[in-house]
Protein backbone atom coordinates (compact mmCIF):
# COMPACT_ATOMS: atom_id res chain seq x y z
CA UNK A 1 0.00 0.00 0.00
CA UNK A 2 1.23 3.46 -0.90
CA UNK A 3 0.03 6.47 1.05
CA UNK A 4 0.78 10.11 0.21
CA UNK A 5 -0.08 12.77 2.76
CA UNK A 6 0.21 16.46 1.87
CA UNK A 7 3.00 15.80 -0.61
CA UNK A 8 4.44 18.95 -2.17
CA UNK A 9 7.18 18.62 -4.77
CA UNK A 10 9.61 21.20 -6.13
CA UNK A 11 11.53 21.01 -9.35
CA UNK A 12 14.30 23.54 -9.79
CA UNK A 13 13.04 25.59 -6.82
CA UNK A 14 9.57 25.93 -8.35
CA UNK A 15 6.55 24.18 -6.85
CA UNK A 16 5.36 21.53 -9.30
CA UNK A 17 2.77 19.61 -7.30
CA UNK A 18 1.00 20.80 -4.15
CA UNK A 19 -0.63 18.96 -1.33
CA UNK A 20 -1.19 15.55 -2.93
CA UNK A 21 -3.32 13.21 -0.83
CA UNK A 22 -3.62 9.71 -2.20
CA UNK A 23 -3.78 6.09 -1.19
CA UNK A 24 -3.13 3.15 -3.49
CA UNK A 25 -4.23 -0.25 -2.21
CA UNK A 26 -2.25 -3.46 -2.57
CA UNK A 27 -2.97 -5.21 -5.87
CA UNK A 28 -4.37 -2.10 -7.46
CA UNK A 29 -3.52 -0.80 -10.95
CA UNK A 30 -3.47 2.99 -10.92
CA UNK A 31 -2.81 4.93 -14.11
CA UNK A 32 -1.28 8.36 -13.78
CA UNK A 33 -2.46 10.84 -16.41
CA UNK A 34 -1.69 14.45 -17.10
CA UNK A 35 -0.13 16.61 -19.75
CA UNK A 36 3.61 16.85 -20.36
CA UNK A 37 5.22 18.62 -17.43
CA UNK A 38 2.25 17.99 -15.13
CA UNK A 39 4.51 16.11 -12.71
CA UNK A 40 3.82 12.45 -13.49
CA UNK A 41 7.47 11.45 -13.63
CA UNK A 42 8.41 13.57 -10.64
CA UNK A 43 5.61 12.08 -8.55
CA UNK A 44 6.67 8.54 -9.45
CA UNK A 45 10.29 9.35 -8.63
CA UNK A 46 9.24 10.82 -5.29
CA UNK A 47 7.35 7.62 -4.42
CA UNK A 48 10.45 5.62 -5.41
CA UNK A 49 12.59 7.80 -3.12
CA UNK A 50 14.49 9.33 -6.04
CA UNK A 51 13.15 12.85 -5.59
CA UNK A 52 13.06 14.76 -2.30
CA UNK A 53 9.73 15.99 -0.95
CA UNK A 54 9.43 19.60 0.10
CA UNK A 55 6.49 18.90 2.35
CA UNK A 56 4.40 15.93 3.36
CA UNK A 57 5.16 12.27 3.74
CA UNK A 58 4.96 9.08 1.74
CA UNK A 59 4.55 5.76 3.45
CA UNK A 60 5.07 2.35 1.94
CA UNK A 61 3.08 -0.44 3.62
CA UNK A 62 2.81 1.77 6.70
CA UNK A 63 6.56 2.53 6.93
CA UNK A 64 7.58 6.16 6.32
CA UNK A 65 9.51 6.12 3.05
CA UNK A 66 11.94 8.83 4.19
CA UNK A 67 13.20 6.58 6.97
CA UNK A 68 13.78 3.56 4.73
CA UNK A 69 17.34 2.83 3.68
CA UNK A 70 17.86 2.94 -0.08
CA UNK A 71 18.39 -0.83 -0.29
CA UNK A 72 15.31 -1.59 1.81
CA UNK A 73 13.24 0.76 -0.31
CA UNK A 74 14.51 -0.99 -3.44
CA UNK A 75 13.23 -4.27 -1.99
CA UNK A 76 9.73 -2.79 -1.78
CA UNK A 77 9.53 -0.55 -4.84
CA UNK A 78 10.81 -1.07 -8.36
CA UNK A 79 10.97 2.02 -10.57
CA UNK A 80 10.89 1.28 -14.31
CA UNK A 81 11.92 4.03 -16.68
CA UNK A 82 12.55 3.82 -20.39
CA UNK A 83 14.90 6.80 -20.53
CA UNK A 84 17.44 5.94 -23.17
CA UNK A 85 21.00 5.89 -21.92
CA UNK A 86 24.36 4.99 -23.36
CA UNK A 87 24.75 1.30 -22.75
CA UNK A 88 28.02 -0.42 -23.23
CA UNK A 89 27.24 -3.68 -24.93
CA UNK A 90 25.36 -5.68 -22.37
CA UNK A 91 23.46 -8.91 -22.68
CA UNK A 92 19.77 -8.78 -21.88
CA UNK A 93 20.35 -11.19 -19.01
CA UNK A 94 23.09 -8.95 -17.55
CA UNK A 95 20.75 -5.96 -17.61
CA UNK A 96 17.95 -7.87 -15.87
CA UNK A 97 20.40 -9.25 -13.28
CA UNK A 98 21.04 -5.70 -12.07
CA UNK A 99 17.57 -5.90 -10.53
CA UNK A 100 19.06 -8.30 -7.97
CA UNK A 101 21.27 -5.52 -6.58
CA UNK A 102 19.17 -4.74 -3.49
CA UNK A 103 19.23 -8.40 -2.46
CA UNK A 104 22.99 -8.40 -2.01
CA UNK A 105 25.35 -6.89 0.48
CA UNK A 106 28.02 -4.90 -1.31
CA UNK A 107 30.75 -7.34 -0.39
CA UNK A 108 28.81 -10.33 -1.73
CA UNK A 109 30.39 -10.96 -5.09
CA UNK A 110 28.71 -14.22 -5.93
CA UNK A 111 25.15 -14.52 -7.08
CA UNK A 112 22.76 -15.61 -4.36
CA UNK A 113 21.11 -18.99 -5.04
CA UNK A 114 17.71 -17.51 -5.90
CA UNK A 115 19.15 -14.83 -8.23
CA UNK A 116 19.06 -17.02 -11.31
CA UNK A 117 15.53 -18.14 -10.55
CA UNK A 118 14.37 -14.53 -10.07
CA UNK A 119 16.00 -13.39 -13.32
CA UNK A 120 14.56 -16.37 -15.24
CA UNK A 121 11.14 -15.66 -13.77
CA UNK A 122 11.34 -11.96 -14.72
CA UNK A 123 12.45 -12.80 -18.28
CA UNK A 124 9.63 -15.32 -18.57
CA UNK A 125 7.04 -12.82 -17.35
CA UNK A 126 7.86 -10.44 -20.20
CA UNK A 127 8.39 -13.36 -22.61
CA UNK A 128 12.02 -12.50 -23.24
CA UNK A 129 13.63 -15.88 -22.50
CA UNK A 130 14.76 -16.33 -26.14
CA UNK A 131 16.46 -12.92 -25.89
CA UNK A 132 18.45 -13.61 -22.73
CA UNK A 133 21.77 -13.98 -24.54
CA UNK A 134 21.12 -11.19 -27.05
CA UNK A 135 22.88 -7.85 -26.89
CA UNK A 136 20.61 -5.17 -25.47
CA UNK A 137 21.66 -2.78 -28.25
CA UNK A 138 20.20 -5.10 -30.91
CA UNK A 139 16.66 -5.01 -29.46
CA UNK A 140 13.68 -3.05 -30.76
CA UNK A 141 12.00 -0.32 -28.70
CA UNK A 142 9.27 -2.68 -27.51
CA UNK A 143 11.76 -5.37 -26.53
CA UNK A 144 13.88 -2.82 -24.67
CA UNK A 145 10.85 -1.64 -22.73
CA UNK A 146 10.18 -5.24 -21.74
CA UNK A 147 13.81 -5.58 -20.58
CA UNK A 148 13.40 -2.56 -18.30
CA UNK A 149 10.21 -4.06 -16.91
CA UNK A 150 12.02 -7.37 -16.36
CA UNK A 151 14.75 -5.50 -14.47
CA UNK A 152 12.04 -4.14 -12.17
CA UNK A 153 10.43 -7.57 -11.81
CA UNK A 154 13.80 -9.14 -10.90
CA UNK A 155 13.81 -6.86 -7.85
CA UNK A 156 10.86 -8.95 -6.61
CA UNK A 157 9.13 -5.96 -5.07
CA UNK A 158 5.46 -5.77 -4.11
CA UNK A 159 5.20 -2.35 -5.78
CA UNK A 160 5.99 -1.54 -9.40
CA UNK A 161 6.15 2.08 -10.62
CA UNK A 162 6.42 2.63 -14.36
CA UNK A 163 7.15 5.84 -16.19
CA UNK A 164 5.39 5.77 -19.56
CA UNK A 165 6.11 2.14 -20.42
CA UNK A 166 4.06 2.40 -23.62
CA UNK A 167 5.53 5.50 -25.20
CA UNK A 168 7.18 4.89 -28.58
CA UNK A 169 5.41 1.54 -28.83
CA UNK A 170 2.90 0.42 -31.42
CA UNK A 171 -0.66 -0.30 -30.30
CA UNK A 172 -0.16 -4.07 -30.22
CA UNK A 173 2.98 -4.08 -28.10
CA UNK A 174 1.57 -1.37 -25.83
CA UNK A 175 -1.48 -3.48 -25.05
CA UNK A 176 0.67 -6.54 -24.53
CA UNK A 177 2.67 -4.67 -21.89
CA UNK A 178 -0.42 -3.28 -20.18
CA UNK A 179 -2.01 -6.74 -20.15
CA UNK A 180 1.17 -8.02 -18.48
CA UNK A 181 0.90 -5.31 -15.81
CA UNK A 182 -2.78 -6.16 -15.32
CA UNK A 183 -1.81 -9.82 -14.85
CA UNK A 184 0.83 -8.82 -12.29
CA UNK A 185 -1.74 -6.96 -10.21
CA UNK A 186 -3.85 -10.12 -10.10
CA UNK A 187 -0.81 -11.85 -8.66
CA UNK A 188 -0.78 -9.26 -5.88
CA UNK A 189 1.59 -6.57 -7.14
CA UNK A 190 0.65 -2.92 -6.86
CA UNK A 191 1.18 -1.02 -10.11
CA UNK A 192 1.31 2.73 -10.61
CA UNK A 193 1.91 3.60 -14.21
CA UNK A 194 2.25 6.97 -15.93
CA UNK A 195 0.52 6.87 -19.31
CA UNK A 196 -0.15 9.24 -22.16
CA UNK A 197 -2.98 7.35 -23.80
CA UNK A 198 -6.28 7.99 -22.04
CA UNK A 199 -7.91 4.96 -23.64
CA UNK A 200 -5.14 2.62 -22.48
CA UNK A 201 -5.74 3.92 -18.97
CA UNK A 202 -9.48 3.42 -19.33
CA UNK A 203 -9.04 -0.16 -20.52
CA UNK A 204 -6.56 -1.43 -17.96
CA UNK A 205 -6.51 0.69 -14.80
CA UNK A 206 -8.62 0.14 -11.68
CA UNK A 207 -8.38 3.83 -10.94
CA UNK A 208 -6.96 6.86 -12.70
CA UNK A 209 -5.01 9.64 -11.02
CA UNK A 210 -5.31 12.82 -13.04
CA UNK A 211 -2.71 15.52 -12.51
CA UNK A 212 -3.29 19.11 -13.60
CA UNK A 213 -2.83 22.67 -12.41
CA UNK A 214 -0.13 21.49 -9.99
CA UNK A 215 -2.51 19.28 -8.09
CA UNK A 216 -4.18 15.89 -8.10
CA UNK A 217 -7.47 16.67 -9.88
CA UNK A 218 -8.99 13.26 -9.34
CA UNK A 219 -8.22 9.73 -8.18
CA UNK A 220 -11.16 7.55 -9.06
CA UNK A 221 -12.33 4.74 -11.38
CA UNK A 222 -11.98 5.54 -15.09
CA UNK A 223 -15.66 6.34 -15.62
CA UNK A 224 -15.58 9.04 -12.97
CA UNK A 225 -12.31 10.59 -14.11
CA UNK A 226 -12.63 10.49 -17.87
CA UNK A 227 -15.27 13.15 -18.12
CA UNK A 228 -15.06 16.04 -20.54
CA UNK A 229 -14.74 18.82 -17.94
CA UNK A 230 -11.96 17.09 -15.96
CA UNK A 231 -10.01 16.16 -19.08
CA UNK A 232 -10.38 19.62 -20.48
CA UNK A 233 -9.03 21.01 -17.24
CA UNK A 234 -6.09 18.61 -17.22
CA UNK A 235 -5.14 18.80 -20.87
CA UNK A 236 -6.49 22.23 -21.87
CA UNK A 237 -8.29 20.82 -24.87
CA UNK A 238 -11.83 19.64 -25.57
CA UNK A 239 -12.66 15.93 -25.70
CA UNK A 240 -15.58 14.03 -27.14
CA UNK A 241 -16.75 10.49 -26.63
CA UNK A 242 -17.75 9.88 -30.21
CA UNK A 243 -16.06 9.69 -33.51
CA UNK A 244 -17.10 8.48 -36.90
CA UNK A 245 -14.35 5.90 -37.07
CA UNK A 246 -13.98 4.62 -33.54
CA UNK A 247 -16.29 2.80 -31.13
CA UNK A 248 -18.34 4.80 -28.66
CA UNK A 249 -16.16 4.12 -25.67
CA UNK A 250 -13.08 5.72 -27.22
CA UNK A 251 -12.31 9.27 -26.19
CA UNK A 252 -10.87 11.54 -28.81
CA UNK A 253 -9.47 15.00 -28.44
CA UNK A 254 -11.39 17.69 -30.35
CA UNK A 255 -8.82 20.31 -31.17
CA UNK A 256 -10.11 23.76 -31.86
CA UNK A 257 -9.44 24.11 -35.58
CA UNK A 258 -9.55 27.40 -37.44
CA UNK A 259 -10.64 30.73 -36.04
CA UNK B 1 39.84 -21.15 -19.93
CA UNK B 2 39.95 -17.36 -20.11
CA UNK B 3 40.46 -17.15 -16.36
CA UNK B 4 43.42 -19.53 -16.58
CA UNK B 5 44.93 -17.54 -19.45
CA UNK B 6 44.52 -14.29 -17.50
CA UNK B 7 46.23 -15.85 -14.48
CA UNK B 8 49.11 -17.32 -16.48
CA UNK B 9 49.77 -14.19 -18.54
CA UNK B 10 51.29 -12.07 -15.72
CA UNK B 11 53.40 -15.05 -14.58
CA UNK B 12 54.81 -15.46 -18.08
CA UNK B 13 55.48 -11.74 -18.25
CA UNK B 14 57.22 -11.79 -14.88
CA UNK B 15 59.44 -14.73 -15.85
CA UNK B 16 60.44 -13.24 -19.20
CA UNK B 17 61.05 -9.87 -17.57
CA UNK B 18 63.37 -11.49 -15.01
CA UNK B 19 65.39 -13.11 -17.78
CA UNK B 20 65.91 -9.90 -19.75
CA UNK B 21 68.45 -7.21 -19.00
CA UNK B 22 71.78 -5.66 -19.93
CA UNK B 23 73.64 -8.64 -18.40
CA UNK B 24 72.56 -11.88 -20.03
CA UNK B 25 71.75 -14.53 -17.45
CA UNK B 26 70.70 -18.11 -18.06
CA UNK B 27 67.25 -19.16 -16.80
CA UNK B 28 68.97 -21.66 -14.51
CA UNK B 29 71.14 -18.95 -12.94
CA UNK B 30 68.13 -16.70 -12.36
CA UNK B 31 66.17 -19.59 -10.88
CA UNK B 32 68.97 -20.54 -8.51
CA UNK B 33 69.39 -16.92 -7.41
CA UNK B 34 65.65 -16.72 -6.73
CA UNK B 35 65.74 -19.95 -4.73
CA UNK B 36 68.57 -18.73 -2.53
CA UNK B 37 67.48 -15.31 -1.29
CA UNK B 38 70.27 -15.07 1.28
CA UNK B 39 73.17 -15.82 -1.04
CA UNK B 40 75.65 -13.11 -2.02
CA UNK B 41 77.45 -12.21 -5.24
CA UNK B 42 76.90 -10.28 -8.45
CA UNK B 43 74.28 -12.66 -9.79
CA UNK B 44 72.29 -12.42 -6.60
CA UNK B 45 72.48 -8.63 -6.60
CA UNK B 46 71.31 -8.37 -10.20
CA UNK B 47 68.33 -10.62 -9.61
CA UNK B 48 67.28 -9.44 -6.14
CA UNK B 49 68.23 -5.76 -6.21
CA UNK B 50 67.74 -4.83 -9.87
CA UNK B 51 65.41 -7.15 -11.73
CA UNK B 52 62.96 -8.44 -9.15
CA UNK B 53 62.05 -4.96 -7.82
CA UNK B 54 61.66 -3.75 -11.40
CA UNK B 55 59.31 -6.62 -12.18
CA UNK B 56 57.28 -5.97 -9.02
CA UNK B 57 57.14 -2.24 -9.73
CA UNK B 58 56.05 -2.82 -13.33
CA UNK B 59 53.34 -5.21 -12.15
CA UNK B 60 52.11 -2.71 -9.53
CA UNK B 61 52.09 0.19 -11.98
CA UNK B 62 50.36 -1.78 -14.74
CA UNK B 63 47.71 -3.25 -12.46
CA UNK B 64 47.10 0.12 -10.74
CA UNK B 65 46.68 2.07 -13.95
CA UNK B 66 44.41 -0.55 -15.53
CA UNK B 67 42.21 -0.81 -12.42
CA UNK B 68 42.09 2.96 -12.12
CA UNK B 69 41.00 3.31 -15.74
CA UNK B 70 38.35 0.62 -15.39
CA UNK B 71 36.90 2.23 -12.26
CA UNK B 72 36.85 5.75 -13.74
CA UNK B 73 35.37 4.62 -17.06
CA UNK B 74 32.65 2.74 -15.20
CA UNK B 75 31.98 5.55 -12.75
CA UNK B 76 31.74 8.25 -15.42
CA UNK B 77 30.21 5.85 -17.98
CA UNK B 78 32.63 7.25 -20.51
CA UNK B 79 34.99 4.97 -22.44
CA UNK B 80 37.37 7.85 -23.24
CA UNK B 81 38.34 8.48 -19.63
CA UNK B 82 41.84 7.61 -18.45
CA UNK B 83 43.53 7.70 -15.02
CA UNK B 84 45.13 11.06 -15.74
CA UNK B 85 41.79 12.75 -16.19
CA UNK B 86 41.32 13.60 -12.52
CA UNK B 87 44.46 15.77 -12.49
CA UNK B 88 46.21 13.41 -10.06
CA UNK B 89 49.16 12.64 -12.28
CA UNK B 90 49.54 16.12 -13.70
CA UNK B 91 49.71 17.54 -10.19
CA UNK B 92 52.16 14.86 -9.08
CA UNK B 93 54.32 15.53 -12.13
CA UNK B 94 54.24 19.29 -11.50
CA UNK B 95 55.20 18.86 -7.84
CA UNK B 96 57.99 16.45 -8.74
CA UNK B 97 59.28 18.79 -11.47
CA UNK B 98 59.37 21.70 -9.01
CA UNK B 99 61.05 19.54 -6.38
CA UNK B 100 63.73 18.38 -8.82
CA UNK B 101 64.41 21.86 -10.13
CA UNK B 102 64.51 23.24 -6.60
CA UNK B 103 67.12 20.63 -5.76
CA UNK B 104 65.09 18.60 -3.25
CA UNK B 105 66.74 15.25 -2.54
CA UNK B 106 65.75 12.40 -4.84
CA UNK B 107 64.50 10.35 -1.88
CA UNK B 108 61.85 12.96 -1.03
CA UNK B 109 60.46 13.59 -4.51
CA UNK B 110 58.13 10.57 -4.74
CA UNK B 111 56.49 11.51 -1.43
CA UNK B 112 56.01 15.08 -2.60
CA UNK B 113 54.46 13.82 -5.83
CA UNK B 114 52.12 11.48 -3.98
CA UNK B 115 50.84 14.19 -1.62
CA UNK B 116 50.39 16.65 -4.51
CA UNK B 117 48.51 14.05 -6.53
CA UNK B 118 46.05 13.31 -3.74
CA UNK B 119 45.69 17.04 -3.06
CA UNK B 120 44.75 17.59 -6.69
CA UNK B 121 42.20 14.77 -6.49
CA UNK B 122 40.58 16.47 -3.48
CA UNK B 123 40.56 19.81 -5.28
CA UNK B 124 38.98 18.31 -8.39
CA UNK B 125 36.42 16.47 -6.25
CA UNK B 126 35.57 19.71 -4.44
CA UNK B 127 35.08 21.50 -7.77
CA UNK B 128 32.98 18.63 -9.15
CA UNK B 129 30.67 18.44 -6.14
CA UNK B 130 27.01 18.93 -6.71
CA UNK B 131 24.41 18.08 -4.09
CA UNK B 132 25.99 15.32 -2.04
CA UNK B 133 27.61 13.67 -5.01
CA UNK B 134 29.95 14.18 -7.91
CA UNK B 135 28.79 15.46 -11.26
CA UNK B 136 30.49 13.55 -14.08
CA UNK B 137 30.77 16.47 -16.47
CA UNK B 138 32.04 18.82 -13.79
CA UNK B 139 34.63 16.23 -12.77
CA UNK B 140 35.91 15.90 -16.34
CA UNK B 141 35.98 19.69 -16.85
CA UNK B 142 37.74 20.34 -13.54
CA UNK B 143 40.26 17.52 -14.14
CA UNK B 144 41.07 18.61 -17.67
CA UNK B 145 41.47 22.28 -16.83
CA UNK B 146 43.60 21.67 -13.73
CA UNK B 147 45.74 19.22 -15.72
CA UNK B 148 46.40 21.97 -18.25
CA UNK B 149 47.46 24.30 -15.46
CA UNK B 150 49.81 21.68 -13.98
CA UNK B 151 51.27 20.94 -17.41
CA UNK B 152 52.04 24.65 -17.74
CA UNK B 153 53.79 24.53 -14.35
CA UNK B 154 55.93 21.62 -15.58
CA UNK B 155 56.87 23.56 -18.70
CA UNK B 156 57.75 26.57 -16.58
CA UNK B 157 59.92 24.42 -14.31
CA UNK B 158 61.71 23.00 -17.35
CA UNK B 159 62.31 26.44 -18.82
CA UNK B 160 63.59 27.78 -15.52
CA UNK B 161 65.74 24.72 -14.73
CA UNK B 162 69.20 25.92 -13.79
CA UNK B 163 71.04 22.99 -15.34
CA UNK B 164 70.49 20.45 -18.08
CA UNK B 165 70.87 17.71 -15.52
CA UNK B 166 67.76 18.86 -13.67
CA UNK B 167 65.86 19.24 -16.91
CA UNK B 168 66.70 15.74 -18.10
CA UNK B 169 65.64 14.28 -14.74
CA UNK B 170 62.27 16.01 -15.10
CA UNK B 171 61.88 14.79 -18.68
CA UNK B 172 62.65 11.23 -17.56
CA UNK B 173 59.76 11.44 -15.07
CA UNK B 174 57.41 12.80 -17.67
CA UNK B 175 58.29 10.11 -20.21
CA UNK B 176 57.48 7.37 -17.74
CA UNK B 177 60.30 5.14 -16.64
CA UNK B 178 61.14 2.71 -13.90
CA UNK B 179 64.88 3.12 -14.25
CA UNK B 180 66.63 3.40 -10.91
CA UNK B 181 63.57 2.49 -8.82
CA UNK B 182 63.88 -0.26 -6.29
CA UNK B 183 62.48 -1.81 -3.14
CA UNK B 184 62.32 1.46 -1.10
CA UNK B 185 60.07 3.18 -3.68
CA UNK B 186 57.94 0.07 -3.96
CA UNK B 187 57.61 -0.23 -0.20
CA UNK B 188 56.43 3.40 -0.05
CA UNK B 189 53.85 3.20 -2.82
CA UNK B 190 52.60 -0.39 -2.69
CA UNK B 191 50.44 -0.04 0.46
CA UNK B 192 48.53 2.86 -1.14
CA UNK B 193 48.16 0.95 -4.40
CA UNK B 194 46.89 -2.06 -2.44
CA UNK B 195 44.38 0.09 -0.57
CA UNK B 196 43.23 1.58 -3.87
CA UNK B 197 42.84 -1.89 -5.39
CA UNK B 198 40.88 -3.06 -2.35
CA UNK B 199 38.50 -0.10 -2.66
CA UNK B 200 38.17 -0.73 -6.41
CA UNK B 201 37.16 -4.36 -5.85
CA UNK B 202 34.76 -3.25 -3.12
CA UNK B 203 32.79 -1.13 -5.61
CA UNK B 204 32.44 -3.90 -8.21
CA UNK B 205 28.71 -4.35 -7.56
CA UNK B 206 28.00 -0.57 -7.69
CA UNK B 207 29.98 -0.35 -10.94
CA UNK B 208 27.77 -3.09 -12.35
CA UNK B 209 24.61 -1.27 -11.29
CA UNK B 210 25.86 1.98 -12.84
CA UNK B 211 26.03 0.28 -16.24
CA UNK B 212 22.30 0.93 -16.69
CA UNK B 213 22.58 4.59 -15.77
CA UNK B 214 22.69 6.58 -12.58
CA UNK B 215 18.90 6.88 -12.16
CA UNK B 216 18.30 3.14 -12.44
CA UNK B 217 21.27 2.45 -10.17
CA UNK B 218 19.64 4.66 -7.53
CA UNK B 219 16.32 2.93 -8.12
CA UNK B 220 17.82 -0.47 -7.33
CA UNK B 221 19.06 0.97 -4.04
CA UNK B 222 22.61 2.09 -4.80
CA UNK B 223 23.82 5.05 -2.76
CA UNK B 224 25.36 6.66 -5.82
CA UNK B 225 27.00 9.52 -3.93
CA UNK B 226 28.83 7.26 -1.51
CA UNK B 227 29.83 4.85 -4.29
CA UNK B 228 31.25 7.73 -6.36
CA UNK B 229 33.36 8.99 -3.47
CA UNK B 230 34.79 5.50 -2.91
CA UNK B 231 35.47 5.13 -6.64
CA UNK B 232 37.21 8.50 -6.74
CA UNK B 233 39.31 7.62 -3.68
CA UNK B 234 40.27 4.29 -5.24
CA UNK B 235 41.24 5.81 -8.57
CA UNK B 236 43.22 8.63 -6.94
CA UNK B 237 45.23 6.27 -4.74
CA UNK B 238 45.94 4.00 -7.71
CA UNK B 239 46.92 6.84 -10.06
CA UNK B 240 49.07 8.63 -7.47
CA UNK B 241 50.99 5.49 -6.52
CA UNK B 242 51.68 4.59 -10.13
CA UNK B 243 52.92 8.12 -10.95
CA UNK B 244 55.22 8.01 -7.95
CA UNK B 245 56.64 4.66 -9.07
CA UNK B 246 57.01 5.25 -12.79
CA UNK B 247 56.14 8.80 -13.77
CA UNK B 248 53.62 9.31 -16.54
CA UNK B 249 52.88 5.97 -18.20
CA UNK B 250 50.13 6.48 -20.72
CA UNK B 251 48.04 4.06 -22.75
CA UNK B 252 47.55 1.32 -20.14
CA UNK B 253 44.86 3.09 -18.14
CA UNK B 254 42.86 4.01 -21.21
CA UNK B 255 43.26 0.88 -23.32
CA UNK B 256 43.45 -2.08 -20.94
CA UNK B 257 39.83 -1.67 -19.75
CA UNK B 258 38.74 -1.83 -23.40
CA UNK B 259 40.79 -4.98 -23.98
CA UNK B 260 39.40 -6.44 -20.76
CA UNK B 261 35.79 -5.76 -21.77
CA UNK B 262 36.49 -7.44 -25.10
CA UNK B 263 37.75 -10.57 -23.44
CA UNK B 264 35.53 -11.00 -20.37
CA UNK B 265 32.60 -8.60 -20.86
CA UNK B 266 31.67 -5.67 -18.65
CA UNK B 267 30.76 -7.41 -15.37
CA UNK B 268 33.06 -5.56 -12.97
CA UNK B 269 33.47 -8.60 -10.74
CA UNK B 270 35.31 -10.28 -13.62
CA UNK B 271 36.49 -7.18 -15.46
CA UNK B 272 38.48 -5.66 -12.57
CA UNK B 273 40.65 -8.73 -11.89
CA UNK B 274 41.06 -9.21 -15.65
CA UNK B 275 42.19 -5.59 -16.09
CA UNK B 276 44.64 -5.87 -13.19
CA UNK B 277 46.09 -9.00 -14.72
CA UNK B 278 46.32 -7.66 -18.30
CA UNK B 279 47.71 -4.31 -17.11
CA UNK B 280 50.38 -5.95 -14.97
CA UNK B 281 51.39 -8.34 -17.76
CA UNK B 282 51.50 -5.60 -20.38
CA UNK B 283 53.59 -3.32 -18.19
CA UNK B 284 56.08 -6.09 -17.28
CA UNK B 285 56.46 -7.10 -20.95
CA UNK B 286 56.90 -3.49 -22.01
CA UNK B 287 59.45 -2.86 -19.27
CA UNK B 288 61.42 -5.95 -20.34
CA UNK B 289 61.42 -4.72 -23.95
CA UNK B 290 62.54 -1.25 -22.80
CA UNK B 291 65.52 -2.74 -21.00
CA UNK B 292 66.44 -5.10 -23.83
CA UNK B 293 65.87 -3.17 -27.06
CA UNK B 294 68.60 -0.52 -26.65
CA UNK B 295 70.65 -2.28 -23.93
CA UNK B 296 72.65 -1.22 -22.00
CA UNK B 297 70.61 2.00 -22.29
CA UNK B 298 66.85 2.07 -21.60
CA UNK B 299 63.84 3.30 -23.50
CA UNK B 300 61.17 5.18 -21.51
CA UNK B 301 58.24 2.79 -21.10
CA UNK B 302 55.68 5.48 -21.91
CA UNK B 303 57.29 5.99 -25.32
CA UNK B 304 57.40 2.27 -26.09
CA UNK B 305 53.77 1.72 -25.07
CA UNK B 306 52.65 4.54 -27.33
CA UNK B 307 54.70 3.32 -30.30
CA UNK B 308 53.50 -0.28 -30.12
CA UNK B 309 50.21 -0.05 -28.30
CA UNK B 310 48.48 2.73 -30.15
CA UNK B 311 48.76 1.26 -33.67
CA UNK B 312 47.74 -2.15 -32.34
CA UNK B 313 44.72 -0.70 -30.59
CA UNK B 314 43.71 1.44 -33.55
CA UNK B 315 43.91 -1.65 -35.75
CA UNK B 316 41.62 -3.53 -33.35
CA UNK B 317 39.05 -0.75 -33.18
CA UNK B 318 39.15 0.89 -36.57
CA UNK B 319 39.00 -2.24 -38.66
CA UNK B 320 36.33 -2.36 -41.39
CA UNK B 321 32.93 -2.07 -39.73
CA UNK B 322 31.72 -5.55 -40.70
CA UNK B 323 34.63 -7.27 -38.96
CA UNK B 324 34.11 -5.20 -35.83
CA UNK B 325 30.42 -5.99 -35.72
CA UNK B 326 30.96 -9.72 -36.01
CA UNK B 327 33.49 -9.51 -33.25
CA UNK B 328 31.25 -7.43 -31.05
CA UNK B 329 28.36 -9.83 -31.23
CA UNK B 330 30.40 -12.94 -30.70
CA UNK B 331 32.63 -11.62 -27.96
CA UNK B 332 30.14 -9.31 -26.26
CA UNK B 333 32.38 -6.26 -26.14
Amino acid sequence: MIELRGVTLDVGGRALLRDIEARVATGEFVALLGRNGAGKTTLLRAIAGLHCLRLGAISIDGAPSAQLRALDRAKRIAFVTGDEIFLESLLVRDVVSIGRFPHHRWWQWNAAPNDDAAVDCALAAVRLEPFAQRLFSTLSAGERQRVWIALGLAQETPILLLDEPTSHLDVGVAHEILALLRRLTREGKTVVCALHDINEAACYADRIALLGDGALLALAPPDAVLTEPLLQRAYGIAFARRSALLPDSVLVAQPHVGT
Amino acid sequence: MRAAALAVLPLLAAVSSLLVGSTSLSPAAVASALLHPHATGVLHTIVWQLRLPRVCIAATVGASLALCGAVLQGMLRNPLVDPYLTGVSAAAAAAIAIAIVAGVSAAATPGIGFVAGLGAALLVAALARRGGGIDSNRLILAGVSLSTLFAAIVTLALVRAQSNEYASTVVAWLAGSMAGRGWPELATAAPYAALGALLAFAVAAPLNALRVGELRARAVGLNVNRAQWIMLAASSLLAASSVVLAGLVGFIGLIVPHIGRRIVGSDARVLLPACASIGAALCMFADAVCRWIVAPAELPIGVLLAFIGVPAFLYLYLRPASAVRRDTVSRRL
